[in-house]
């Protein structure tokens, strides 16, 4: 982490995508801001992208990454991005943009299709060429060896051959048959023609919002905001708690290097909790070195802080709660 | 609990002459104060506690006066800890002690029954109703200690919480005011 520390601040405050149909859901597609917020702000979000061709992966996710609505109103009250209805937005400037810079778009597209396609097949040149080179070199040296030399070659041009074909699983020719004695054509080279690219997100094709479309502010139980701010505020990192049965995963620092240490929940200063669920999570908690924590908005009379101000006045409360052992 | 003395003809049992025996527990009791009983007896005679009271004053300065606790507590010397702060059990290991150089702390404890239901607003009234640590006995403890372990860090305001279900059967909870980490067991 240190190691990155001279990586760019996005340009702030940067847009936050949202989509709703039937639930609000909040994006971020650019994998810069995405780091920047890990590392500076303690905001983790869940990356959802999966490979077109495998819907139902669920590891290994990348971009984009959604924010739970606790981090994106957060990240907004922070002045550090502001929210976009990204459907909108979308048909909005495809209206507004005129013949010739669609048109400039799929040429720039196709020149990166291009470039694409002639750097792999000059990287699978190279790594066949080489594999000759070797293979001349290994003839010349055992050449006392004859019987063990075929052997040899044959292998190392099946390895060539696996190489070439491994780099070219998108090209669209198809790799020539290399015969053992003479090394592979250089034709592929003129008569190459461009990969298609898809573009996984349409930024470069559309300008950055503008941050006079805000939207409001992602509306989120009152008790469940403040115990998220107040534990974030804290220097925690919290990610989405379904796994343990709780709102809230509390890491005390990057979840990549700590386990959790709390499961959190939260409540209404009123709001009637089941002594079983108390229990329940206390139990499963400390059965996973974890302590189920509870938490809300005090609405206490003793509060002598600011009042009006919402968010200074504010005094969170919070219970951990661990199996007695007995 | 209402008919627990209907008992005391037909031979009554362990528990019951235990509740008669308590002062002011003839005339019957509230039932919190028969819920507070009931753990009592559960911490004396299945957990081996010793010094275990009942308090049903509060005995905080800042709150005006000894006011009435929400509900009866029991505070008590537990047989063994009950809770050690990970820091500390970390700092027993390092000083190549073990637990039981650590002198035992006396716990509160809050009697509950299952089936209420409880808010923030009452574990927080609970809370602010206590000392970190119930008042102080009679100096009574043993100068028996060997090498004993020098506690570093305060003590939080924390409470044992038992919950009784009708089976009779008694959880214990530790609940702390705050955010506490939790132990590495």
């Amino acid at each position: 982490m240190e190691a990155s520390l001279g990586s760019p601040v996005p340009t702030l405050p940067f847009p936050i995508s949202r989509t709703s149909y039937a639930v609000e859901r909040y994006f971020l597609f650019s994998a810069e801001t995405i780091t920047w917020l890990r590392r500076e702000h303690h905001i983790l979000g869940v990356l959802v992208g999966t490979l077109a061709q495998v819907p139902q992966q669920n590891v290994f996710l990348g971009l984009p990454l959604q924010l739970q609505p606790e981090e994106a109103r957060l990240l907004v009250e922070q002045g550090l991005a502001f929210i976009v209805d990204d459907f909108q937005w979308h048909r909005k400037t495809y209206d507004e943009m005129t013949k010739e810079e669609k048109k400039a778009y799929k040429a720039s597209l196709r020149q990166e299709g291009e470039a694409l396609a002639r750097a792999s097949t000059q990287k699978s040149q190279k790594a066949s060429e080489q594999a000759f080179r070797r293979r001349a070199q290994q003839q010349s040296q055992d050449g006392d060896r004859a019987s063990r030399t075929d052997s040899y070659s044959t292998t190392e041009i099946l390895d060539a051959d696996n190489e070439e074909a491994g780099d070219s699983l998108f090209s669209p020719t198809t790799p020539e048959t290399v015969s053992p004695l003479c090394p592979p054509s250089r034709t592929s080279l003129t008569h190459m023609t461009s990969y298609s690219v898809t573009p996984t997100s349409s930024y470069q094709l559309l300008p950055t919002p503008p941050t006079t479309s805000r939207l409001d502010l992602p509306t989120i139980k009152h008790s469940s905001y403040a115990l998220f701010r107040h534990l974030h505020n804290e220097n925690y990192f919290l990610s989405p708690g379904l796994r343990f049965g709780c709102q809230f995963l509390v890491y005390p620092g990057d979840p990549l290097r700590f386990h959790s240490h709390f499961l959190a929940m939260s409540a209404d200063w009123d709001e009637e909790i089941d002594l079983l669920d108390l229990v329940g999570g206390g139990r499963l908690g400390t059965g996973v070195k974890k302590s189920w924590l509870i938490g809300g908005l005090s609405e206490s009379e003793n509060k002598d802080r600011g009042i009006g101000n919402p968010g200074v006045g504010e005094e969170v409360r919070t219970f951990c709660i661990e199996w007695g052992g007995m | 609990m209402a008919d627990t003395g209907a008992q005391t003809e037909a031979g009554a049992s362990a528990f019951t002459t235990f509740i008669e025996s308590q002062p002011g527990a003839s005339g019957g009791v509230s039932h919190h104060h028969a819920l507070a009983l009931q753990v009592q007896y559960d911490l004396q005679y299945q957990h081996d506690w010793t010094a275990i009271k009942l308090h049903t004053h509060s005995g905080t300065s800042t709150s005006s006066g000894a006011g009435l606790l929400p509900r009866p507590l029991l505070s008590g010397l537990p047989a063994h800890h009950v809770y050690i702060h990970p820091d500390e059990q970390a700092d027993i290991l390092k000083q190549g002690l073990t637990e039981k150089d650590v002198s035992v702390e006396e716990e509160w404890v809050l009697p509950t029954h299952l089936r209420e239901r409880w808010t923030l607003r009452r574990f927080a009234e609970v809370f602010d109703a206590i000392e970190e640590a119930p008042p102080e006995r009679e100096a009574q403890r043993g100068p028996t200690e060997r090498k004993s372990y020098q506690r570093t860090r305060k003590r939080g305001k924390r409470l044992l919480m038992a919950v009784v279900n009708d089976d009779s059967t008694i959880v214990y909870y530790i609940i702390h005011d705050g955010i506490v980490k939790p132990r590495q067991n």
